[in-house]
């Protein structure tokens, strides 16, 4: 029952972590910012807007956002949030996990195919290459945890405790671990400075430029999409930065929430104090976390033995 | 003999409709062509029905035949071959069906007679190749299977570029049958029979040496890199349900040899497992990271062959691992997920390349750049082909997932081992995540390109989409796709039992297990469904009563868009191609634009193959010179000639 409500409560909750970073990047730039609730008005406004569909489209323009959105979703429901045990978790779950956000992927690539603009066939490209590293990364990780824990799943990973064990067990190896997570988000979530959510040319763009053509509802499936993804993502990063549960759910949520606070403001900070790479240098920078992600795997597989 | 019937009545029928058009029903073009692709596709029914039958029995029949007095023709069918047969018969079936409205071509009557001739003797010596129990039958029937196919090949012998990639193409097959026949040689040397049963016996540096002539032999046909040149040729040569059949199940016969050899042999050392693991690595990578550099949209799909057949032989390789290392359950996870890769590239890639037919049948063009937008006016072929590149990609809930996972595991079990085997597994499991993501871009490139967006020329535009016996395939393959994708525990169930019956030397390993993680994909596809289903309503709810308008797309304020503006698939893959630069060599035809009216230019890009290129200079020339030396040997005097064969024959006195 908790952890239903946990998903829940990380629904309602992705849309104001992601603008803890805009409140971030807003305090480096002198600015006052946009209110930390901006994002939920966002979302509102465009329920409440039609949509204007190009003429190029089909069908699988709009299932874009619904199955990116659906993937998303069904994540959240194997994710242990807090350190409580997730609603579904079996065996594997998550490469059916990673793979299920590959069929997200797949679709938010083929609704921007879809719409037969140069603009978004050049984000789409990009989103098909850069990710190709991080799923190298992420596996590269999971075999270290799978090793270390004997389980392949996020309940086995990420909760009753065990974020604790491997700390004890890999020790500092596992702080690239880390830093190789965030490299992935970053990636994933299509931050600075592998892409600029807020630059104005549809040139320099990734996933912004992918999803130009959708309006109203369809568009507002796609933030709460990204914005849960993000959620994902920083969710493992907290557990692993603070590994400890208590056992009261209530404070283990507290803690858990406040961490999830340190983390976007560390995806802040990175955003303004970074600028974005050059495009032919993006890989570079995904491959150091493959690169950190084998060390940390090697070093203490090494030392567990 | 009586055991085997339904076997033999299936594959009787099926030659008999092959033969029939050729004998007299030529003049009758549709009678031909109806009789011809009802009788292969009804013998293929029964073929179908009664390897299902066989296999969830769990039947071990034997039957064999003298054969010009002198040799036994033996046919032995276990779980394994019953296993290829389901795949065999299943794929030649619907391409049976779908050749009826595809060969619709009256004025080559007896052409298309012959192609039929050919398709059943395909189909027969597949099912035999799979079914052979001595080393005769199956030397006869592989040779039938590749020259009959070689037939296929040059279908359309008019163009140049076909009959080249048919001689490339029956090059290979020989000399992959010749490594073949080398291992057989060394069996019969050491166990002076032509019987499979007592390769066991040989001992260790003997099974070594076969292992590898066999592999060799039989990577060849089946693509394995380096010896998989001749497949980007001759599948997009062959007409678009033979390069099904070919791609789906003959090049699978290669697989089936590596696995059937590899439990004869029972050499079960860990080098076995590293060198097939490493092998189905480098395919895996290089396959795709080359089909993503293709212009050709069935040459794409070849080099796809190349990169499933890399899969299937990482989820094999794994296995052996897990048998040289004492793990059953990791070598059943690793064959039984290889195995029911064959399954499921099978009918994934007989569902691509007869959706690719239907392009080509209605476009004229395999160009992927020049199409587009395709799936306004071809739904159907449009639908199926996103599944199948769905399923390809291996995402959930999709077939191509569940065999990718049941490796994934095995994979993640052999990582848990120690040195090479860790390190072998863990590269294998890191390279099954870049395959799946390099899939992924490939196959975004051809639905975006060729199904997506705007039409790039004439023929892209004036397409329709009729033919309800092409179609029908088309949407059968893609049922079986979400069928499998979603509900996979009977078909991994018979995958598992395949891969026991090869009889490992680890005992009964319970299956319940391995039901139980298929089982879970079954829960998870559902749990993704209902979300899917919520978020429908949940859509249509916020879609009452709102003003849905149609407009142009955003040209990014960009006022004179035209068609050809679209991102193309060569620019799509560019930069991914560019990041594995010396492994795919991409070179460019680029005059730049110069002055102020500038002439017309040109772009032109080619991604290289780097086997083909080595093996031109590393083999090819060589071997011309060789012989070019050798020439006065061919003199045209008979007598001379006659002088050999006598010389010949003495010298082997003194061996013999």
């Amino acid at each position: 029952m908790t952890s239903v409500l946990f998903v829940f409560l990380a629904i309602l909750l992705a849309p104001f972590y992601a603008a803890v970073i805009l409140k971030v990047k807003a305090f480096f730039g002198g600015k006052k910012g946009p209110p930390l609730l901006i994002n939920y008005y966002t979302l509102v406004k465009l329920i409440k807007k039609g949509s204007v569909y190009s003429t190029s489209t089909t069908a699988i323009f709009k299932l874009g956002p619904m199955v990116s959105l659906c993937a998303a979703i069904t994540v959240l429901m194997f994710l242990p949030i807090a350190g409580q045990p997730p609603i579904f978790a079996f065996q594997g779950d998550i490469i059916f996990l990673l793979y299920l956000l590959g069929l997200g992927r797949f679709f938010t690539i083929a609704a921007a195919m879809d719409t037969a603009s140069p603009f978004e066939g050049m984000g789409a490209a990009r989103e098909a290459y850069f990710p190709i590293i991080c799923e190298a990364t992420l596996f590269m990780i999971l075999i270290l945890f799978y090793v270390m824990s004997g389980d392949l799943s996020l309940a086995a990973y990420f909760s009753a405790g065990q974020p604790a064990g491997f700390w004890k067990a890999a020790g500092a190896p596992l702080l690239f671990v880390v830093l190789a997570l965030f490299i992935v988000m970053l990636t994933e979530n299509s931050r600075v400075p592998v892409d600029d959510p807020a630059t104005h040319l549809e040139l320099t763009m990734i996933h912004e430029v992918m999803v130009l053509d959708h309006s109203g509802p369809d568009f507002a499936f796609i933030e709460l999409g990204s914005f849960i993804k993000l959620f994902f993502y920083s969710t493992m990063i907290t557990r692993l930065v603070c590994p400890v549960t208590l056992g009261y759910p209530a404070v283990d949520l507290v803690v858990f929430l406040a961490t999830m606070g340190v983390v976007y403001v560390a995806v802040g900070v990175t955003e303004s104090v970074m600028a974005r790479y050059r495009m032919d240098k993006v890989p570079q920078f995904v491959l150091t976390s493959f690169a950190l992600a084998f060390f940390a795997t090697v070093i203490s597989l090494e030392f567990l033995k | 003999m009586l055991a085997m019937n339904n076997f033999f009545l299936a594959v009787f029928i099926i030659l008999g409709s092959g033969i029939l058009p050729l004998l007299f029903l030529w003049r009758r073009f549709t009678l031909m062509k109806t009789m011809a692709s009802l009788g292969i596709s009804v013998g293929c029914l029964i073929g179908l029905i009664d390897a299902i039958f066989k296999l969830s029995h769990g039947a071990d029949l034997t039957a064999s035949t003298s054969y010009l007095r002198a040799f036994a023709l033996a046919f032995r069918m276990d779980g394994l071959s019953t296993f290829f047969l389901i795949a065999i018969f299943f794929i030649a079936f619907l391409s049976a069906v779908y050749s009826w409205q595809y060969m619709n071509n009256a004025q080559k009557t007896v052409r298309v007679a012959v192609h039929y001739l050919f398709f059943s003797l395909l189909v027969v010596s597949m099912a035999l190749v799979v079914t052979a129990a001595n080393m005769i039958t199956f030397m006869l029937c592989w040779e039938i299977m590749s020259l009959s196919s070689f037939f296929l090949v040059v279908y359309n012998y008019e163009n140049e570029e076909n009959r080249k990639a048919g001689y490339l193409y029956f090059i290979f097959s020989q000399v992959g049958a010749m490594f073949i026949l080398a291992a057989f040689g060394i069996i019969y040397s050491h166990t002076a029979g032509f019987g499979f049963d007592a390769a066991a016996m040989l001992p260790e540096t003997a099974k070594a040496l076969v292992f590898a002539l066999a592999f060799i032999g039989f990577g060849s046909k089946a693509g394995v890199f380096p010896f998989h040149v001749w497949l980007p040729h001759a599948h997009p040569a062959a007409p678009s349900h033979i390069s099904a059949i070919m791609s789906g199940v003959m090049i699978k016969c290669g697989i089936y040899g590596i696995i059937r050899f590899y439990g004869l042999l029972g050499w079960h050392a860990p080098l076995s497992g590293y060198i097939v693991l490493v092998a189905g690595m480098v395919s895996g990578i290089l396959g795709v990271v080359y089909a993503l550099g293709q212009h050709d949209i069935k040459r794409l799909l070849a080099y796809h062959s190349v990169e499933n057949i890399g899969i299937i032989l990482i989820g094999i390789g794994l296995g052996m691992i897990g048998i040289s290392a004492g793990k059953p359950v990791m070598a059943l996870l690793g064959f039984g997920g290889g195995l029911l890769h064959v399954l499921n590239h099978s009918i994934f890639k007989s569902l691509l390349f007869m959706g690719a037919g239907m392009v080509l049948h209605k476009t004229g063009t395999r160009t992927i750049d020049v199409l587009g937008g395709l799936i306004k006016k071809m739904r159907i072929t449009g639908v199926t082909f996103l599944i199948g590149s769905l399923a390809i990609c291996g995402l959930p809930p999709f077939n191509g997932f569940v065999s990718e996972f049941l490796i994934y595991i095995g994979g993640f079990r052999g990582a848990a081992l120690s040195q090479t085997d860790f390190a072998l597994s863990l590269l294998a499991i890191v390279s099954l995540a870049v395959i799946g993501g390099l899939a992924l871009a490939c196959f975004t490139k051809v639905m975006g390109v060729v199904f997506q967006g705007e039409p790039r020329s004439a023929a892209a535009e004036a397409v329709n989409e009729k033919g309800l016996s092409m179609i029908a395939p088309m949407v059968i393959l893609a049922g079986t796709c979400l069928v499998i994708g979603v509900f996979p525990s009977m078909f991994a169930g018979m995958a598992l039992r395949a891969a026991e019956s090869l009889q490992l030397g680890y005992g009964r390993v319970p299956l319940a297990p391995f039901m139980q993680l298929t089982g879970n994909i079954t829960r998870g596809a559902l749990l993704f469904f209902m979300v899917f289903g919520l978020i429908l309503v949940l859509r249509a709810f916020l879609y009452r009563g709102k003003s849905v308008t149609a407009s142009g797309t955003w040209g990014c304020g960009f006022t004179q868009p035209t068609n050809r503006m679209q991102y193309t698939g060569s620019s799509y893959a560019g930069s991914i191609i560019g990041f594995f630069g010396s492994l795919a060599p991409l070179e460019e035809d680029h005059p730049p634009i110069a002055g102020r009216f500038p002439a017309t230019t040109h772009y032109h890009s080619q991604v290289h193959d780097i086997a083909e290129r080595h093996m031109q200079r590393v083999i090819v020339t060589p071997v011309l010179t060789a012989f070019d030396k050798l020439r006065w040997l061919q003199h045209g005097d008979i007598h001379l000639y006659i002088g050999y064969i006598l010389l010949a024959i003495v010298v082997l006195l003194f061996f013999v």
